[in-house]
């Protein structure tokens, strides 16, 4: 499975470290239950992100759902190709990357793919 | 879960994937796995299928049923004829909408009324108790009946595709119904819908076909669209939702009914409602929105806010119930909002083509300040952000189908290329492009515009000589015994001219008096028009005067001439039909096996029913006499006063024995265009034969007065001259020409049809009876082939048959010979002709052929090639040039 490195949050991001960075996007499970993703809204390089507070919201043709910081630190980088490719979040969730995340100094509590599957069956 | 109700096709759908959810007590497919974007955009490019079986169907019958829905519906339901259907709302005291509705007219003894499936129980409870005291019973038949929402450009041809090729409508317009055979099994069909399409139908089934009908749609490449894009196609629309654009308001309150567009058409004051439910909260809502479309904003609490679309300018999107401000002023919340995705189109006009490229733009519709005017540009309040926003006009265009057409906010046209330099580098430009253009059109292209002629080189020149800078108004003076006086002096040679040219046309159409000052055909009809209406009115001028109505004639779908149709030269004539509330028009009904010919006993039966005050034959598209003895013979025997007139624009120059000879026949009034078939200069006439004795030479009188100084003041006289000149050519050389015409045209149509193009028409005469042809090319193709033929030097028009939507939707060529016959074309020549078209249709490059071919046919025939007739034109012409 392509997720099985990552870990999730109960709110449906991703997590995953990579070049010293903290990477964060939408699961599966997500971008499936939002269906279209039409619009993003995504903070800029240097806001700080709050763990369990919104960073930014996504839109899909139903909808709007906030995007939950699964961590605290400082933006140090956004996906601006998400402001006109937002449909990226449907085609490859694992792939796409929203924000990348340095001076990580708290972490909500993360579930392993395994264990975010199993939460994911109680959600529908 | 459970107790939420499904329809016939709950199972297909889970099956397909859907995703369901609960819509109004209904467990319904959102969206299938490819997702609303693409189910979207799918509806607009091809065909979307919905499940509407949901929605409540219910039966209305009994005798009182028109008067118990004329009490409870704002529509005036007394115009709903059988196969016709209807918008609505149901009116709550207060003139709020209970609910909006469709009504249809399947069945002579009953109607069904088609509500939201979310407010079924609650209409049914307000709408029982005011049945008392009528006789009319409403039965819930929702369960018996399943109904599928087919919808977008392909929607037509699938849904030909299992009719076996039957017409799914008799006409091809909106609210028109039938009930046919989709492979064996009955289905009453509505060109109807909800997503804006022009193209769309709501097929009603029987519960146990409604499976195998939706299988059927997706094996023929329809896709099923759920309740997700139901919704973005709706709001692209611009149409309402209960719940959002209707009922309760953002505000708290209710929504009035006037506040939303649709109201306009789906209330009525018609007289034949008696009184109706919340009539007089209704009409001051009216008289609201009447005074605020006028941009007079005293009566605004009446109506304080409008439902208007929106467009968000800033990057962001719009969702119901976010408010909308002027300044620090709230004006108003969005009802309805999203982003929706649309194909991006290249080019202008027709020209244009939808691209696979997808784009994406934030609009909705809103409840806003009834002061707010389109283009006004306003902010939201989008989750603590103002962002800015503008109301634009509409969102989607419906007027060039077979596709619904997306209005992007702020497009501009290209502005065309001005010519460079100074006014002699422009004087020059256009001179050296006037001379290209007229190389071009008559040395190197074929002509076949069925509207068009070449006039003669003795027209040309006359036409352009002297007397085309002149005044010289004239009307007949009781004093002088009728003798015309003219206002202007130096203008003796015209009058003369202009006594001839109607000696010479009275000859042309054997009858007794002709009016040859008007300067077109549709001039020519609006002053008959108008000269019929003032005759109606000439023993009463104390009250304003009565229009026209019932007039009978050709449906401009099959064919008819804006020259005859209320939107054209009949607009400020024709009455309204009290009971349609709609222009007091009767078409001629058309034979079943073909469409461009008048059924004739059918048309008797009209004619019985209506007694029309007026009959006007004649058409744009013409491969057939008209039945005008038939008529005549009829009205004369049933005692039924009217009047027939003939417009003869495309078919002038061919009267007499190889067509038909109106005035033998028993037309009373013909009128024309004089450069079409006849090849003079364009101008228009109208001939009558009444008598001196007859009464209805008073209406010839009121003629005369109404082309001058009723429509024209000076008329045109270097036009009038060269029409002389015709006049002359014609009744010199009518017998061949209009022979050579109509045989021209045959040959055309076979040759055509040889080279395996479907030419239209009856192949057992021919094809044609006219100078004209006209050839299927493929539904929607018509501009497109055009426009290829043009760029091969063959020029034709597009032309939309009997059951197409319009004239984007055009799916033949419209051709005519009367040029090309001028030219020397014989059967030979549009053999070859022929030839070239089919080899350009099937995207061969014919270009040089066809302007060798043509050069060859330079010398103008059916006119004076007299040596001494080209010397005195020389020397006139050198005369000019001075």
């Amino acid at each position: 499975m392509e997720h099985l490195n990552y870990q999730f949050s109960r709110s449906h991001e991703w997590v995953k470290e990579e070049d010293g960075l903290t990477w964060v996007g939408i699961s599966d499970f997500a971008q499936n239950a939002l269906g279209d993703v039409v619009f993003i809204n995504l903070p800029e390089v240097g806001d700080e992100v709050t763990a369990g507070d919104p960073f930014g919201d996504v839109e899909s043709v139903k909808a709007v759902s906030d995007l939950v910081s699964p961590v605290t630190g400082t933006v140090a980088e956004i996906n601006e190709e998400l402001l006109d490719s937002p449909e990226l979040l449907n085609s490859a969730p694992y792939e796409t990357w929203i924000i990348k995340v340095e001076n990580v100094t708290d972490t909500e509590e993360l579930l392993s793919a395994a264990a975010y599957d199993a939460f994911c069956e109680t959600e529908e | 879960m459970s107790e939420l109700k499904r329809t016939q096709l709950y199972d297909v759908h889970v099956a397909a994937g859907a995703t369901m959810v609960d819509f109004g007590g209904w467990e319904m497919p959102v969206q299938y796995p490819e997702g609303i974007v693409s189910e979207h955009l799918y509806t607009r490019h091809a065909c979307g299928i919905f499940d509407v079986s949901h929605m409540g169907r219910i039966l209305v019958e009994g005798k009182d049923r028109f008067a118990f829905l004329q009490h409870v519906v704002t529509s005036n339901v007394g115009a709903l004829e059988l196969n016709r259907s209807q918008y609505c709302i149901i009116q709550a005291p207060d003139g709020s909408a209970v609910d909006d509705a469709y009504l249809y007219c399947f069945e002579e003894d009953n109607l069904w009324l088609v509500i939201n499936a979310a407010n079924i129980d609650k209409d049914l409870a307000y709408l029982t108790p005011l049945l008392a005291g009528y006789d009319c019973k409403l039965t819930n038949i929702s369960a018996e009946w399943a109904c599928i929402a087919v919808q977008g450009p392909k929607s037509k041809d699938i849904l030909t595709e299992l009719s076996g090729g039957e017409p799914l409508t008799i006409e091809p317009i909106k609210n028109r119904l039938n009930i046919v055979k989709l492979e064996g099994r009955t289905a009453r069909i509505a060109r109807t819908g909800y997503t804006g399409e022009p193209l769309g139908f709501e097929v009603f089934v029987k519960s146990e076909d409604v499976v195998w009908l939706w299988n059927r749609l997706v094996e023929l490449g329809a896709k099923p669209a759920g309740l997700g894009a139901r919704d973005t196609l709706r709001m692209e629309a611009g149409l309402p939702l209960y719940g959002h654009e209707m009922g309760v308001g953002p505000d708290g309150k209710n929504m009035p009914i006037f506040a939303v567009p649709l109201a306009r058409f789906a209330v009525s004051f018609s007289p034949q409602k008696g009184d109706f439910v919340a009539k007089d909260i209704l009409a001051k809502q009216r008289a609201a929105f009447v005074k605020i479309m006028n941009r007079d904003f005293s009566a605004i609490e009446d109506l304080p806010y409008r439902i208007m679309p929106i467009t968000l300018l800033d990057r962001g999107v719009l969702r119901k119930d976010m408010e909308i401000y002027k300044g620090d002023k709230k004006i108003g919340w969005v009802t309805s909002g999203t982003m929706i995705p649309y194909y991006i189109a290249e080019g202008e006009g027709l020209e244009s083509v939808i691209t696979d490229a997808v784009a994406k733009r934030s609009i909705g519709m809103c409840y806003i300040a009834s002061d707010t005017l389109v283009d006004d540009v306003v902010e939201v309040d989008v989750r603590g952000r103002r962002l800015k926003a503008v109301i634009p006009e509409s969102h989607l265009s419906l007027e060039a189908p077979p596709f619904a057409r997306p209005l992007i906010y702020g497009t501009e046209l290209k502005k065309m290329e001005a010519p460079v330099g100074d006014g002699l580098a422009k004087a020059l430009t256009l001179i050296a492009k006037a001379e290209r253009n007229h190389l071009w059109r008559q040395t190197e292209c074929i002509n076949l515009i069925p509207s068009e002629n070449t006039p003669s080189r003795a027209v040309q020149i006359l036409s352009g000589s002297d007397p085309n800078f002149r005044y010289a108004e004239h009307r007949k003076t009781k004093a002088f015994y009728d003798k015309d006086i003219f206002y202007y002096q130096g203008t003796k040679f015209i009058d003369e001219t202009e006594q001839l040219l109607v000696e010479e046309m009275k000859k042309y159409f054997g009858c007794s008096e002709v009016e040859t000052r008007v300067t077109s055909g549709q001039m020519a009809n609006t002053a008959v028009f108008s000269s019929l209406m003032d005759f109606k009115n000439r023993l009463d001028r104390k009250n304003d005067p009565k229009r026209l109505g019932y007039v009978m004639n050709n449906h401009i779908i099959r064919g008819g001439h804006l020259s005859a149709q209320p939107m054209g030269a009949l607009h400020d004539f024709i009455a309204i039909d009290p009971k349609t509330e709609q222009n007091a028009v009767v078409n001629f009904p058309v034979l079943k096996d073909n469409i461009y010919k008048i059924d004739v006993e059918e048309t008797k039966k009209l004619i019985d029913q209506y007694r029309p005050e007026f009959i006007i034959f004649g058409k744009s598209m013409v491969l057939h006499r008209e039945p005008v003895a038939a008529i005549r013979q009829f009205v004369d025997e049933q005692k039924i006063p009217t009047t027939i007139m003939y417009d003869m624009a495309h078919v002038l120059g061919i009267i007499g024995p190889s067509f038909q000879d109106p005035f033998a026949e028993g037309a009373e009034i013909v009128t024309g265009s004089t450069h079409k078939s006849f090849f003079g200069p364009q101008r228009g006439v109208i001939a009558v034969n009444y008598k001196e004795d007859e009464l209805k030479y008073e209406l010839w009188k009121t003629i005369e007065r109404r082309v001058f100084p009723g429509s024209v003041s000076n008329h045109h006289l270097g036009t009038q001259l060269g029409m002389l000149m015709a006049a002359y050519e014609m009744n010199t050389f009518r017998k061949e020409y209009q022979a050579a015409v109509v045989n021209g045209a045959k040959c055309l149509a076979k040759a055509l049809a040889d080279e395996g193009l479907a030419v239209e028409g009856d192949p057992a005469i021919g094809y044609t009876e006219t100078h004209q042809v006209v050839v299927s090319v493929g539904y929607g193709q018509g501009s497109e082939v055009a426009e290829r033929l043009e760029q091969n030097n063959i020029i034709v028009n597009y032309q939309a048959t009997p059951d197409e939507e319009g004239f984007t939707a055009s799916g033949a060529l419209r051709m005519g010979v009367s040029e090309m016959v001028r030219f020397g074309f014989g059967e030979a020549e549009f053999k070859k002709t022929a030839a070239l078209i089919a080899a350009c249709i099937r995207g061969e490059n014919v270009k040089e052929d066809v302007k060798k071919f043509r050069s060859e046919y330079q010398t103008m025939r059916y006119c004076f090639d007299d040596k001494t007739v080209e010397n005195a034109l020389d020397h006139l012409a050198g005369i000019m040039r001075r």
